[in-house]
């Protein structure tokens, strides 16, 4: 019985990759895990927060109108906490998938390495921009908070995971087109 | 050029960074407007003693001693009599006397808020959206007793309502930016409508004669 040989076996990513998408999931994990477990004390803490600076939430002084407010900053901190958890614990999956694509595929040696960076940074970056959108949502108000995680965090690695998928798209595309 | 290029296909490439996914917020309602919905479905199902309970136990009368100041004489003890002889129309008349004096006060408040000097146009505008809101939330929930008890009034504040939320809405596109300075007038109405509506409706205990 004869076994063919595989045209193009899988590469293992570089080890480091690997332990950022490790660290990735772990806190991903200890997020998630942290979020239940101190639920009522997180709350606690933003609704003191928010609370103790009305003039950056718009609080009136009504109930009937800063109920309102109030409950949806809750939410949306929140809201950054669950999304932190579920993007830490995918984009590490994703870091794995796309960086070993990333070895198998581009055979240069500059072109891979910057493309498994710019997954790598990117992919494990881009989640902590809801943990600190989160954290500064009782400091700073829903859409200053927004504002500041976007220019810090989630334009600039996000930018880099895409431009690093676009890249080994069109890489596989070309290797497609030339087998 | 090709620089520039490779620039320009790295930003349109990147371009979907800037739509991330932050949630969605969908208003709650509050222990008043939860325990009126209780009050209400165990009314329309007949189930008067389930709705006595619900109103003795519930928000909507710890509400109602709260404002008792601003609210018409008698309201209190008169929903729970009409609960007490099953008398669904009476009761759903009462609530929404408390829902409108609710909405109204909050429409005075709010006048009184926009009066007051200080601060920009946004933050102005932003704050009669808000009380905007609130009004919004407790009138609509009898928005429907008003209107097939007296149709002009529920025309005339959805019609003000309309009016107010013209002048605090965001600046967009080629649309006029906000203007909290005209929110006054029709903040002034829909308080004005709504006192005519709760003074034209007796809430002492009506006498057999």
């Amino acid at each position: 019985m004869t076994v063919a040989a595989e045209p193009h076996p899988w590469r293992v990513p570089p080890r480091w990759v690997l332990l950022v998408a490790v660290l990735s999931i772990v806190c991903a994990e200890v997020g998630g895990a942290s979020m239940a477990r101190f639920k009522v004390e997180l709350t606690r803490w933003a609704r003191d927060a928010m609370l103790a600076r009305p003039a950056v939430h718009g609080l009136v002084g009504v109930r009937d109108v800063d109920e309102r407010i109030l409950d949806e900053a809750l939410v949306k901190f929140d809201a950054g906490l669950r999304l932190f958890h579920m993007h830490a614990e995918g984009m590490g999956l994703v870091i794995i998938a796309t960086t070993m694509v990333a070895a198998t595929v581009a055979r240069a040696g500059v072109a891979r390495r910057v493309i498994i960076a710019l997954l790598t940074t990117g992919g494990a970056g881009y989640p902590v921009g809801y943990l600190v959108w989160s954290a500064l949502i009782p400091a700073y108000g829903l859409e200053r908070a927004k504002t500041i995680a976007e220019w810090l965090v989630w334009i600039p690695f996000g930018s880099a995971t895409l431009v690093a998928l676009w890249w080994l798209t069109g890489l596989i595309a070309l290797r497609m087109a030339r087998p | 050029m090709t620089r520039v290029r490779l620039a320009l296909l790295a930003t349109l490439l990147a371009a979907p960074a800037a739509a991330h996914h932050v949630g969605a917020y969908v208003p709650k309602d509050n222990a008043v407007t939860i325990n009126f919905k209780q009050v209400k479905f165990s009314v329309q199902a007949r189930k008067f003693d389930v709705a006595l309970r619900l109103f003795e136990t519930g928000a909507l009368r710890a509400e109602m001693r709260a404002h008792a100041a601003t609210l018409p004489a008698g309201l209190e003890d008169g929903t729970r009599a009409a609960l007490a002889a099953s008398d669904g129309p009476e009761v759903e008349r009462r609530l929404m006397i408390f829902f409108a004096a609710l909405a109204r006060d909050l429409a005075l408040e709010a006048d009184r808020r926009l009066a007051e000097a200080g601060g920009t146009a946004e933050s102005r505008a932003a704050t009669g959206r808000k009380f905007l809101e609130a009004i919004w939330r407790y009138y609509n929930l009898v928005d429907f007793a008003v209107a097939t008890r007296d149709n002009k009034t529920s025309v005339a504040v959805r019609l003000a309502f309309d009016e107010a939320e013209t002048y605090v809405k965001p600046a967009t596109g080629a649309a006029a930016p906000a203007d909290p300075a005209r929110l006054r007038p029709p903040l002034q109405r829909i308080a004005q409508v709504l006192s005519t509506l709760i003074e034209a409706s007796p809430t002492q205990a009506r006498r057999d004669s």
